[in-house]
């Protein structure tokens, strides 16, 4: 579980306080919807969690490790981001190669890499664009692409940012089932950062509010 | 004076002068004296030293590492510091470094005044000065920019490393590699965000007309014509000062 105890954090340029004394727990085998208003803090929570930001006091534990010792590539292992706004995390020459970067770390042989890849790329309806600059995509298949390279990684968490921003109503719906099938069938803990509350009252056992 | 009141061509006039007797400056004397006027007017400007701390902390490290550089591969001069036979440093060599890095730290609290201000006043005290409009706008909107391409290289990095890339144990090789790859999607960006930007300010009737008006006037006060003096007659002295001393 992911455990978030007594946070606190301001951003240091505008001063403003998001966190004070916040603690919540996120299960494996579960998926949660964080909600709120903007500007309440959803994204920051969930850059809290995956360390690209540090708390100010307070800490986060995954599985009994707390976060503020380790590094973004040790926290990777754990837990799988996707960011609110897929530009930022494509950054490969093809599509192909985004699936792959993280599996070729992960120094997998060429045959089960070539299959993970082209799996996730079937699944997330990318396999004509397999050789294309991942820059030339709509908003929707980056956002697509963005957790085919993700979730190819197979971390024990998944937190994502607004994922359904941009998809259609039959991918979100065929992400949704997804999710549910990581939740069901490897017992992935799932953070949904959303607005919708039709995708979370649908996929999400818990759901959060963050009030401002 | 509170920096946020003064005229915004005061300021940049204050930047140009500074900048400017920085890069002329030959003694050190001159150099420190420049570094006092610029912290001085920061200070009595109501900017607290622990802001002018943190905007300059990135840059610190630049500083002391072009101090470094210049004191390890300037050799010419008497040695200063030896060991054994082995020159490590000489004193052309310090002398050099310490100039450089004098000079750019006052450029940067120079640098610092202007940032006292909004960005449309500055396109306006650009515009009475006579520099064309779209240029004006156009570096101001760099500007602007800048602090958002960070974020996203920022988030970029952070994007890499959770998907398994090790930037800071890597050698320099890899992390060459590794950085050339995250270029990539941020010139991407930047270039798709300014073309939606063109579009956007075409949409709005950017250039339709030749004549810009402007809904507010900019007006030097009595006091900023003071500063202004005073400030010029400090820099003349000291530059005047530091001419005699050099002749003599």
């Amino acid at each position: 579980m992911i455990e978030v105890n007594n946070v606190a954090f301001t951003y240091p340029h505008t001063k403003k306080q998001i966190f004070s004394n916040y603690s919540i727990v996120f299960e494996r085998n579960e998926i949660t919807a964080v909600t709120g208003n903007n500007g309440a803090g959803k994204t920051t929570l969930s850059k809290l969690l995956v360390g690209i930001l540090r708390p100010d006091a307070g800490s986060i534990v995954i599985d009994g490790a707390d976060i503020g010792r380790m590094d973004l590539c040790a926290i990777g292992k754990k837990v799988g981001y996707v960011f609110q706004n897929p530009d930022r995390q494509l950054f490969n020459d093809t599509v192909y190669n985004e699936v792959a970067f993280g599996l070729y770390i992960m120094k997998l042989p060429n045959d089960e890499i070539e299959q993970k890849a082209s799996h996730y790329l079937s699944l997330f309806g990318l396999t004509q664009y397999r050789d294309a600059f991942p820059g030339k995509l709509s908003h929707g298949e980056k956002q697509r692409l963005a957790l085919a390279a993700v979730l190819a990684l197979g971390a024990d968490y998944l937190v994502l940012d607004e994922p359904t921003t941009g998809l259609d109503i039959r991918r979100q719906r065929e992400l949704g089932n997804l999710l549910e099938n990581l939740r069901s069938g490897h017992g992935c803990g799932i953070i949904l950062i959303t607005h919708s509350n039709e995708f979370s009252s649908c996929y999400a056992s818990k759901r959060v509010v963050i009030a401002q | 004076m509170n920096l946020a009141r003064l005229d915004p061509r005061v300021k940049l006039l204050i930047l140009a002068g500074l900048s400017t007797a920085a890069l002329v400056s030959r003694s050190y004397t001159t150099l420190l004296a420049l570094l006092a006027i610029s912290l001085i007017i920061l200070l009595a400007g109501s900017i607290a030293p622990i802001t002018i701390w943190m905007k300059l902390r990135g840059l610190f490290s630049l500083i002391v590492a072009l101090f470094v550089l210049q004191c390890l591969f300037n050799r010419s001069g008497e040695p200063l510091l030896a060991f054994t036979k082995f020159t490590l440093i000489t004193q052309a060599g310090f002398k050099t470094a310490a100039a450089i890095s004098l000079r750019l730290l006052v450029i940067l609290l120079a640098a610092l005044i202007v940032t006292t201000g909004e960005a449309r006043d500055y396109l306006l005290s650009l515009t009475t000065m006579k520099v064309p409009y779209e240029v004006a706008f156009m570096v101001l909107t760099a500007l602007r920019f800048l602090p958002m391409m960070r974020e996203e290289a920022q988030d970029v990095l952070c994007a890499a490393q959770l998907r398994g890339l090790q930037i800071k144990k890597a050698g320099l090789k890899r992390q060459v590699g590794a950085y050339s790859k995250i270029i990539i999607p941020i010139v991407a960006g930047a270039v798709r965000r300014a073309e939606d930007f063109s579009i956007a300010m075409e949409a709005r009737g950017f250039r339709a007309h030749p004549q810009r008006t402007t809904m507010r006037k900019l007006r030097m006060r009595a006091s900023d014509w003071l500063y202004l003096a005073v400030f010029c007659a400090i820099i003349s002295s000291i530059e005047a000062i530091a001419a005699i001393a050099a002749f003599t």
